[in-house]
């Protein structure tokens, strides 16, 4: 059962000595071989290096990375700094800064600009930072209506099936099914609200993490009591230093209004994309290397701890609050957002109804579809595409993802945008089953030569597809896509 | 219970695994440790889903193909790109496969592998020869939880780069090993190999 978690006790180590390995392993309860393990799989209990990195992402890809990376020791993975891009991230001793447009500020404090944000719902256009600032603006009700007995689990649980909510991390799978499931489980059971973003092109998590907290959390609430969940867990990206604080503030501030329903705690990622796959944020949690288990059992059975556990997606749980507030309006609209950056005049994250085409939502950026070469639909797991008219809704022809939206101009090189996607599937494969390293690392040396073979790329599809999870499942949509991208123009 | 397995009507028994039905490949998979569900091989078709034979256990009324175009692209594409990264020359089960399956590694050009590995000799019994390793785990499960219970191998690295070490990368001597050669036993490509018999 539950045991201190292994990673907190490495990360209040840091920087590790072989002393320290050997004690949070004997008060995690676990083997040395299991800590070393651990050790040498997470970057952060390696070597960092002091110095200047280039955040590489699509839009980076993009610009030229070449010139980008003057000046740089090498590169960081996707920050979800898209919009501002070019970033980069500065090491110095245990200090890490973000540094944009020549500005530099810390990661405890550094947040994506709030003036990147356009929306009603989902993004409220003021901030609802404070508990005040989030109550005045509507916010709380279903929380204080949970607590008085006036909103029940199953009322909660059948509004979301009513609104019809997708899982809005990628996999669109049906909120209430996933949690109907964890309640018919036995207890203890287990809510865990997935902020791990890492996907290329996205960053709509951070921003509702970094500046709507409370709307995350009474959603994790809220979606906690409807499954009867022991403890909710917000599972956050190491690097979102600023909404990690943030987030611990704002349960302090329910527990002390006696709205905290379900005892909350914040677990900090893992660091790699690999870690916002359910079933390795769980291994994560629990103290092992964050790698996918098989499946089935299925984590709604089988999760956190061996419990039934839901694990949702940021947005997910966002959009619960505001389907109990109004049912109809939510079905009316069906607001999602998207992280919409590259070659656009105003990059940032737009909430906008399921079913928009893909040109009026790059209008919306102020993008012309007509100058585009393509556009990155989804992220890394996404596609290229042309297909302006395409209605930006799940279970479509094209994958939606997590609704990253990049889009590159005339003179963009996409095969320089493609070599960084799969250099990035190639550095974050964890290696469990055959397929994905192996396919990754030809793939990038495919892509790097330039490879248009279209019977090569086919078996390289047929035998991602093998891998044990989604990561290597999805890892040559972009690569086919392009190749489909190039053959129509 | 009854299923189809490549569209043949097939008695089975409850609980059987697919893997004691069909006839597939397998490499990740052994009867004394609890490996399963890495390698890829054995996939299946079930009602349209891959899934392991090593790790799916037959179900009522299931639709299993164990030889589909895909499939078959699939088991030929991973032994080139395990004949190409990894040196399988002490693995002749895997070289009689790659030839049955028609593998051609040549067609994906230079790939960057794990062949260039140096050979760890740190004990008198055996040696660790990771140019040789596929990371089937087989290994790290047989000293640990499978077999022995005595965790002196783990894992290092991620991706491609992931290979079995010792805790605190130790020369085995100064790990909880105790040299029973369980590790070497269960190893399917020469990677772990006694000393005396090289």
């Amino acid at each position: 059962m539950e045991k201190p978690g292994l990673l907190p006790l490495l990360d209040a180590r840091l920087p590790l000595t072989e002393e320290g390995v050997a004690e949070a392993a004997r008060l995690a309860g676990v083997s040395l071989a299991q800590a070393w393990g651990v050790v040498r799989y997470y970057p952060r209990y390696g070597e960092v290096r002091e110095g200047r990195y280039l955040v590489d992402d699509p839009v980076a890809r993009a610009r030229g990375i070449g010139s980008l990376l003057e000046g740089t020791v090498g590169t960081h993975p996707p920050l979800g700094l898209e919009a501002l891009a070019p970033a980069y991230v500065r090491v110095e001793g245990e200090e890490r800064w973000v540094e944009v447009g020549g500005r530099a500020e810390p990661f405890a404090t550094f947040r994506l600009p709030f003036a990147l944000g356009h929306g009603r719902k989902l993004l409220p256009p003021e901030p609802t930072d404070t508990l005040e600032a989030y109550r005045a603006q509507g916010g709380l009700r279903a929380l204080e209506a949970a607590r008085k007995g006036d909103l029940t689990p199953e009322a909660l649980l059948k509004a979301v099936e009513e609104a019809g909510l997708l899982g809005r991390g990628g996999a669109a799978f049906p909120t209430h099914l996933k949690l109907r499931a964890v309640a018919r489980g036995e207890a203890p059971r287990y809510l865990v609200a997935n902020g791990d973003e890492s996907e290329p092109g996205n960053f709509k998590d951070r921003f509702l993490l970094e500046h709507h907290p409370f709307l995350v959390l009474e959603g994790a609430l809220l979606a906690g009591f409807a499954v009867g969940a022991s403890r909710v867990y917000l599972y956050i990206r190491e690097e979102f230093q600023a909404a990690i604080r943030g987030l611990k503030e704002a349960i302090g501030a329910l527990e002390e209004a006696g709205l905290l329903l379900v005892p909350t705690e914040v677990f900090q990622s893992g660091g790699l994309y690999i870690c916002g796959e359910e079933t390795a944020l769980l291994e994560s949690m629990e103290g092992r290397r964050a790698e996918p288990r098989l499946k089935p059992p299925f984590p709604v059975e089988k999760g956190l701890w061996g419990r039934p556990t839901a694990v949702q997606n940021v947005e997910t749980l966002a959009a619960i609050p505001r389907i109990l507030e109004g049912l109809e309006a939510w079905r009316r609209e069906e607001p999602k957002l998207f992280s919409i950056s590259g070659d656009v005049a105003a990059p940032g994250l737009y909430e906008l109804p399921l079913g928009t085409p893909l040109g009026e939502a790059l209008r919306r950026a102020g993008g012309e579809p007509e100058g585009l070469k393509a556009v990155l639909l989804g992220g890394a797991a996404g596609v290229f595409t042309r297909d302006f008219a395409f209605p930006l809704r799940y279970r479509e022809r094209l994958p939606l993802g997590a609704g990253a939206v990049v889009a590159f101009g005339e003179g963009v090189d996409l095969w320089a945008v493609l070599e960084g996607l799969a250099h990035f599937f190639q550095e974050e494969s964890c290696g469990k089953c055959f397929p994905c390293p192996l396919g990754t690392t030809v793939q990038l040396a495919l892509v790097q030569r330039r490879v248009r073979d279209a019977r090569l790329v086919e078996d390289l599809a047929s035998t991602l597809k093998g891998s044990l999870c989604g990561l290597g499942q999805s890892a040559y949509w972009a690569y086919r896509s392009l190749l489909e991208v190039e053959g129509a123009a | 219970m009854r299923l189809k397995v490549d569209g043949k009507e097939m008695e089975a028994r409850e609980g059987a695994l697919l893997l004691e039905l069909v006839q597939v490949p397998t490499l990740c998979h052994h009867p004394h440790t609890e490996t399963r569900g890495l390698c890829r091989l054995c996939l299946v078709e079930v009602d349209g889903r891959l899934s392991p034979a090593c790790a799916t256990e037959a179900r009522e009324g299931m639709e299993v193909w164990s030889d589909t175009p895909g499939l078959r692209a699939l088991r030929k594409t991973l032994l080139e790109w395990l004949l190409l990264t990894t040196d399988l020359s002490l693995a002749p089960e895997l070289q009689a496969l790659a030839l049955a399956l028609e593998a051609e590694p040549g067609r994906w050009g230079e790939v960057p592998g794990r062949k260039g590995r140096e050979a760890i000799e740190d004990n008198p019994f055996f040696l660790r020869d990771y140019a040789k390793c596929v990371n089937c785990r087989r290994c790290v499960d047989a000293c640990g939880d499978g077999i022995m219970g005595v965790y002196a191998l783990t894992l290092t690295g991620r991706g491609l780069l992931a290979h079995p070490t010792t805790p605190l990368d130790r020369p085995l001597p100064e790990t909880p090993c105790v040299f029973c050669g369980n590790c070497v036993q269960v190893c399917p490509t020469g990677a772990l190999r006694p000393l005396t018999e090289v």
